[in-house]
């Protein structure tokens, strides 16, 4: 099986060893944001997706986050 | 024929120099063997001095195989038999092995540390045959007339053989590392691809690229969190000065939001005034690290051009042997001397006449020792040429920061103002010099910013011009510059000071690591990930480091060379098997990133036509000539193509057109100076130029 977000071969979660790490933060910082701002979880995604200090792994995670309907819980719609 | 003294040097820079101090005339001969140079000295006897290129002989494989692995049988060979480039060190031995044949006394001159007892050892043992046993030992840490012929009169009566012990271990082991581990990458990635890429990795490159790349990682995988800043603008004695609020990061919009809506129109009282003065102590003197570092902080230099440029330096007698790890200046040096010798030099006469009126000359000294040489410091010896800019910016900021170890500490004052805006706390610091102590003698280099508050009263009250709400985002971690990652490596304790630039520079070559800020490539991250699967013991830097404790307690004799080899192959052994079992997987783990680094070199910028695929270098299917074109253009989808220079090499330019912002290359063609093409046909550069024709 292919990584969500590149060509690399995935693991369990469907991310490669790369972008694991990244899932797992994009996931992790939103509760930071949602204190933070308030702010929905797509809002959230699409932020970071736009934020120029994202890491390019993180944004690509997010990327397919927001493509597949991926929700915080890990749960596709 | 009349015996005479053998001394041998390092380079021929030194055999000159060493020459000129020992000759009584000061007017030594300077002769050629087969085209190779030497001096003849007189003094009490003839004295012979025949420099060498620094290592002529190296470790080399008993069997050659080029792509065979594991190899765990050595030698120490010539450096021409085991290197294609090396031809000329066939010449340079066999003129060292004829003018060593009438000598009757032998002297080690070259550089006193480990490289430097390996180079004089290897040759006077296998080019002079055998003499490293009656050969006596030249010390000294600078290449001034008087310490060169006081260390020709008082030479150590053998060669130092721990230290040459310690340091052929640390070839050895080094060269067992790094051929098996490097064929075990290259034959990997050559058999799965059948294109041939030189890959390595070793016991100091593993653990360097590792810090680079996990820092890499941490940087892509960085999901930033918002935070606030509230700044109040406030006006004091008719100034206008930014207040910080107390809390720095504030993490809730809410919060922020009412402290801002509380202190908005309202105005300020002054509520405490802190004032501190503290001294700050003058900074330590340079060891190699820390006059690297500061290089690249003032100048951007890398450490590698640093070392060279005070190479230069130490080979002209100006400063001190500059690979050193001490932090100590002993009396010995003579600090009088020096300053008095300097003061001839009219920008530091009125510098040196204040030192030298002080009652004492003390300077202020760090931990680090190096039992072979002192920290880095001029010899009071002023150029004999007109040195390069660089030269004299190394020289002078050495010389600045022996000066300041004897100064008195800088006393400073700070200043933090609380100002109470409606219940919320506003901090206002400022900072001032009292007394610039040894600031005034590095001054060019001094980065101190004075940040001046007026007269203030507890009490007195202040008028918000403006209160201000910034919205901040967490940064990622800094990537490493040359700079810093060979700190790390320092406190780390990995590799040596000798080596350390080298090995960065290596990553650099191997296309592991790209840019000032040292970022990891996808190359370089992918085999650091095959070393972590495989042999993570190799990249872990606690084995790193307690190797390299077992070879420093061969220096001090308690260590045996045998046991650090043995054990050091007892781990390496397995490795090398399991990378062998594994040689497919990892074949096509690397394979593919080294395409993708290919690919990414040929890359030039986005297509501005399609606007979907990149420009890139191509090559012509019918004629195999290259141009740039879209990556689109062999699929059919867009025509865009450019002509290219077909001599010279291409290199993509990371900065678009500064005319038209269009993607630009420079062209490096041997004989002609580089040139930048931009490929917009319509770029208002051009035009610009053709209405000048």
């Amino acid at each position: 099986m292919k990584c969500k977000a590149c060509s690399r071969e995935a693991g369990e979660n469907g991310y490669c060893e790369l972008h694991m790490k990244a899932h797992e933060n994009v996931i992790g910082k939103y509760k930071v944001w949602q204190e933070a701002m308030r702010i929905p979880w797509k809002e959230y995604l699409s932020e970071i997706v736009k934020n120029p200090l994202t890491g390019e792994w993180a944004r690509e995670a997010a990327e397919s986050m927001i493509k597949s309907g991926e929700k915080q819980d890990g749960t596709s719609n | 024929m009349e015996k005479y003294t053998f001394v041998i040097t390092e380079k021929p820079d030194a055999a000159r120099r060493i020459a000129l101090a020992l000759d009584i005339k000061e007017k030594p001969k300077k002769m050629e063997e087969n085209g190779v140079p030497y001096y003849v000295a007189e003094r009490d006897r003839e004295i012979v001095v025949v420099p060498a290129l620094g290592h002529l002989y190296t470790v080399a494989e008993e069997r050659k195989g080029r792509s065979q692995y594991p190899v765990f049988d050595f030698k120490w060979v010539p450096r021409y038999v085991a290197e294609k480039s090396a031809r000329q060190v066939r010449t340079w031995i066999d003129a060292i092995a004829k003018l060593a044949r009438n000598a009757d006394v032998f002297i080690d001159a070259c550089d006193y540390d480990i490289e430097g007892s390996i180079i004089g050892y290897s040759i006077l043992k296998y080019a002079c045959d055998g003499k490293d046993q009656m050969s006596k030992r030249m010390k000294y840490s600078t290449l001034t007339k008087e310490e060169l012929e006081k260390s020709y009169a008082e030479p150590l009566p053998h060669l130092d053989f721990a230290l040459i012990e310690a340091g052929l271990a640390r070839h050895e082991v080094d060269w067992l590392f790094g051929i098996n581990l490097s064929r075990a990458l290259t034959v990997a990635a050559k058999d799965w691809s059948g294109k041939y890429t030189t890959l390595s990795t070793g016991r100091v490159q593993g653990p360097t690229l590792k810090f680079v790349a996990v820092r890499e990682k941490a940087i892509r995988s960085f999901v930033p969190t918002p935070y606030w800043e509230i700044t109040a603008e406030v006006e004091i004695n008719g100034k206008v000065f930014e207040a910080q609020y107390e809390k720095e990061k504030i993490e809730t919009k809410y919060e922020a939001d009412a402290v801002l809506n509380a202190c908005e129109t309202k105005d300020g009282k002054i509520e405490k005034i802190e004032v501190k003065q503290f001294q700050q102590p003058p900074p330590l003197p340079f060891d190699l690290g820390a006059l690297q570092s500061e290089a690249y902080n003032l100048f951007g230099y890398t450490p590698s051009r640093t070392s060279k440029i005070a190479q230069c330096l130490y080979l002209d007698a100006l400063i001190s042997y500059p690979r050193t790890s001490s932090q100590k200046l002993p009396p010995a040096i003579n600090y009088e001397a020096i300053l008095k010798n300097l003061s001839k030099a009219s920008q530091y006469r009125s510098l040196t006449a204040r030192l030298l009126a002080c009652p004492e000359l003390k300077p202020r000294e760090g931990s680090r020792e190096d039992p072979a040489h002192p920290a880095i410091y001029p010899t009071g010896d002023l150029p004999a040429r007109v040195l390069e800019d660089s030269e004299r910016r190394i020289w002078d900021l050495v010389i600045r920061r022996f000066m300041v170890v004897f100064s008195e500490p800088a006393l400073k004052q700070s200043m933090k103002t609380h100002i109470n805006i409606n219940g919320h706390r506003f901090l206002l610091n400022g900072r001032r010099i009292l007394k610039e102590g040894w600031m005034h003698f590095y001054e060019p280099y001094v980065r101190s910013e004075e940040m001046i508050l007026p007269p203030m009263e507890e009490g007195q009250t202040v008028t918000v011009k403006k209160m201000m709400l910034i919205n901040k985002f967490t940064k990622p971690p800094s990537r490493y510059n040359p700079s810093s990652i060979l700190r790390k490596m320092e406190e780390t304790e990995i590799g040596t000071k000798a080596t350390r630039a080298e090995t960065i520079q290596t990553l650099y070559d191997r296309k592991y690591v790209q840019g000032e800020k040292l970022t990891a490539t996808d190359l370089g991250l992918e085999v650091l990930e095959v070393m972590e699967k495989y042999c993570p013991t190799v990249v872990s830097i606690k084995f790193t480091r307690e190797l390299e404790e077992k070879m420093n307690r061969i220096q001090t004799n308690n260590q045996k060379k045998e046991k650090v080899l043995a054990e050091a192959l007892e781990i390496l052994k397995p490795v090398v098997e399991k990378l062998k079992k594994n040689q497919k997987v990892i074949g096509e783990q690397l394979s593919e990133a080294i395409r993708k680094s290919r690919t990414d070199e040929r890359i030039i910028g986005s297509c501005p036509v399609c606007k979907t695929g990149e420009l890139a270098v191509l090559y012509s299917r019918k004629t195999g000539k290259r141009f740039v074109g879209c990556t689109n253009y062999f699929k059919g989808l867009c025509k865009t193509s450019f002509p290219l220079p077909q001599r010279g090499v291409i290199k993509p330019l990371a900065k678009g057109c500064r005319g038209c912002g269009w993607p630009t290359v420079q062209v490096l063609a041997r004989g002609r100076r580089a040139w930048t093409i931009c490929f917009n046909p319509r770029c208002p550069l051009k035009e610009g130029r053709e209405k000048k024709e």
